[in-house]
Formats: C-alpha cells, sequence, structure tokens
C-alpha cells in the first residue's frame, strides 16, 4: 500500500537540489523519508505546520512554512492529513 | 529605543505590519499587527518549535529566516539579539513550488 508512496518520494529525491523529503501524519508519525530528513524530524514538522495554520481564520488558505539558511531551505506544507517537507539546498 | 528597533521594519517593501517581541512580550507593533498578542503568540511558539530542529546533530541555529507563505501574504520572522523580528508582507508573488 506504500508502493506508491515510496515512488512518489524516491521520484522527489531525483530532483536536483533536493536532498531530503519527510511526510508525517497529522500525530508527526513517519509515513515516509529520504536523504537529510528522517523519523526525528517527524514531530517539528507537524508541529510547525499546524502552529502555521492557526495564523490564519480561512481554513482553504494552507501555508508554506519555509526554515531559511545558507545551507538550504525546508519547505512545509498540510494537505489534508498529511504534512510533507523538503530539504532543497540553495542553488 | 523603539524607533531603533523598528526604523529599519518600516522601510521594508510591501510590509503591511510588523512586530518585534521579546521574552518580556511585545516591544513594538504596527499596521495589521498592531496590538496583535495572538500573533505574536503564535509565532514565538513557532520560533521555539523551529529552534528543535536539528540537522544531521548540528549545533547552530537550523534557520536565518522562518517564513509562513499565505496566498496573498506572508510572515517573514528573524531573530536577532535576543528579539524576534516578525514582518507581515502583502501578495508575496511567490511562485508555485515545483519539487
Amino acid at each position: 500500500m506504500e508502493a506508491t508512496l515510496e515512488q512518489h518520494l524516491d521520484d522527489t529525491m531525483k530532483s536536483p537540489s533536493i536532498v531530503g523529503v519527510l511526510c508525517t501524519d497529522q500525530q508527526g508519525h513517519n509515513l515516509g523519508c529520504r536523504g537529510s530528513l528522517s523519523d526525528e524530524h517527524g514531530g517539528v514538522v507537524s508541529v510547525l505546520a499546524r502552529q502555521a495554520a492557526s495564523l490564519t481564520r480561512d481554513p482553504t488558505d494552507t501555508p508554506t512554512v519555509c526554515l531559511e539558511s545558507d545551507s538550504g531551505n525546508i519547505l512545509m506544507k498540510t494537505h489534508g492529513s498529511i504534512t510533507v517537507a523538503v530539504h532543497k539546498m540553495a542553488s | 529605543m523603539t524607533t531603533a528597533l523598528t526604523q529599519g521594519l518600516e522601510r521594508i517593501p510591501d510590509q503591511i505590519g510588523y512586530l518585534v517581541i521579546s521574552e518580556d512580550g511585545v516591544l513594538a507593533s504596527a499596521g495589521e499587527l498592531e496590538n496583535d498578542e495572538r500573533t505574536a503568540g503564535v509565532i514565538m511558539q513557532m520560533v521555539q518549535t523551529a529552534c528543535k530542529f536539528r540537522l544531521h546533530g548540528t549545533a547552530e541555529p537550523p534557520f536565518k529566516r522562518l517564513s509562513v507563505m499565505f496566498e496573498d501574504h506572508a510572515y517573514l520572522v528573524t531573530v536577532s539579539g535576543q528579539k524576534v523580528f516578525v514582518v507581515k508582507r502583502q501578495n508575496n508573488q511567490r511562485e508555485p513550488i515545483n519539487v
């Protein structure tokens, strides 16, 4: 059942400058990950996305959270019950 | 002291509000974020959460800037001198993030 998700994670890692990807559920449990993002990041990712969503009253306007640093950006967004994080290196 | 903190923030293009927050609370606020203690509280929680993020066990803070991007506005957050600076900017014109 996870084959499709696993394939998507592999495909995501093929993108240039992507060095990590992670999917979590709403409790921060790891659904799948690759590269620089792993189990230990699931909790922070899901909590950050949820906290960011509380900055708006519009439930359809889901925000993208980005941690920006010299070594790259970590982008996070929630779609339904799944939060996706992508670690992208500065090009 | 407020002027020194905020004059730079005032000049940021497309800014529609800002907050300067310390451990003791909101030091300055303006525009759409004026007196917005609720947003200040959420942002502080996010900064504390984000600081727990560690890649490869590095000790350094995991971000220079934290951004929260909505459809037509964004919050840009950075930490400097024990203070958290938040700017709300209009219409960030971001491209779809194709990964």
